[in-house]
């Protein structure tokens, strides 16, 4: 063993003999500080920033939209105003006649427009579905809901379409004849 | 097999815990030596010793009986250190530039008691040639159990030595 040998061991034992003396630190446990970490920092902490700005805007969003619509910041307030104009809605409903469908729709256009400017709504449905003969009846004399033969336009995203005024026939128009069905 | 193992009351069972807390038990101060040598003070060390039982912990369940349990923890422990010693050369650089400009601050007293001029040379040594040298000078292993310890060949653990005292000499001059 050369000189250097010896002096590393001896200088070796002078320094790190008296660790041996020392009391033994509790072992850290890994479980609470992988659990911090999941929460506190990295991809939790981001999906977590993500999530609550979501439901904000989504909060948010709901808020505006009730608020164009009603005039008002509460929200039981948007409830009791629909709910009071359906009543309103099947009071007015004559004899044989079904569907509520033109009623409502008048009040959503009316109020929703509001909405529509405020980008709140994605997509409000034109002044109703009644026909150019002002009523809701079919060729067979039986009322109907109109609205359920049209298809619903397509949904384009947040972009609204604006409102076209509804078509009107010339005063002249002819009367229509329709084939009967075979 | 280490004075620890020996005196142990029972082989260790992987995957129990209460076996890994009489592992920690019989072992911490040995690889807290080791570790004092490797990084640059004694509370980088403790923490480095910590870490390094904790990986241990990750993998005890797949650690195999019949390999000497001292061992697997050293080569877990230098790993460590090299981690230890990549982070700290980036926090140096950071350190750098934080202080340009200002004095410099004064040496801790309680790090430089256990300071010496040969364990600063070691510290100034690759990781693994450190390592090689406290294990062999300090801990007593054989270079075959070096070699196992570390996974490397013997032939690797000869050379390493002996670069390492090469150095050892150079810095201090002899």
């Amino acid at each position: 063993m050369s000189d250097l040998e010896r002096e590393l061991e001896s200088e070796l034992h002078r320094v790190l003999d008296p660790v041996a003396a020392m009391p033994i630190p509790p072992r850290r446990t890994p479980i609470g500080r992988t659990r911090m970490r999941t929460l506190v920092g990295g991809a939790g902490a981001v999906l977590s920033v993500k999530l609550l700005t979501g439901v904000a805007v989504a909060a948010a969003a709901v808020t505006v939209a009730g608020a164009a619509t009603t005039g008002s910041v509460n929200p039981v307030d948007w409830g009791q105003q629909v709910s009071q104009h359906v009543a309103d809605c099947k009071d007015k409903l004559t004899d044989g006649q079904h569907g509520i469908g033109d009623c409502v729709s008048s009040f959503e256009s009316q109020h929703g427009a509001a909405a529509v400017a405020s980008g709140a709504r994605p997509s409000v449905k034109g002044g109703g579905s009644s026909n150019a003969h002002g009523n809701n009846s079919n060729a067979n004399g039986h009322a109907k809901d109109k609205s359920k033969d049209h298809p619903l336009p397509p949904k384009t995203g947040p972009t609204a379409r604006p409102i076209e005024p509804e078509p009107s026939d010339p005063p002249n128009h002819p009367t229509v004849t329709i084939p009967p069905q075979r | 097999m280490t004075p620890e193992e020996r005196a142990a009351p029972g082989p260790y069972q992987p995957g129990s815990e209460a076996d890994f807390e009489r592992l920690y038990r019989n072992t911490y101060r040995r690889i807290l030596g080791t570790l004092i040598t490797l990084v640059r003070d004694r509370a980088t060390a403790e923490d480095c010793a910590q870490e390094t039982y904790e990986r241990a912990f990750r993998h005890w369940r797949s650690w195999r009986p019949e390999a000497s349990v001292e061992a697997w923890l050293h080569r877990i422990a230098i790993n460590v250190a090299i981690s230890d010693r990549r982070h700290q050369s980036l926090r140096q650089a950071g350190e750098v530039v934080r202080r340009l400009g200002r004095p410099a601050p004064g040496p801790d007293p309680s790090a430089m008691a256990e300071r010496s001029d040969l364990l600063r040379a070691m510290k100034k040594l690759p990781t693994k040639q450190a390592a090689a040298l406290v294990l062999r000078h300090y801990h007593g292993y054989s270079n075959r159990e070096i070699a196992a310890a570390l996974g490397i060949p013997e032939q690797t653990v000869a050379s390493r030595l002996a670069a390492a005292r090469k150095q050892l000499q150079a810095v201090l001059g002899r």
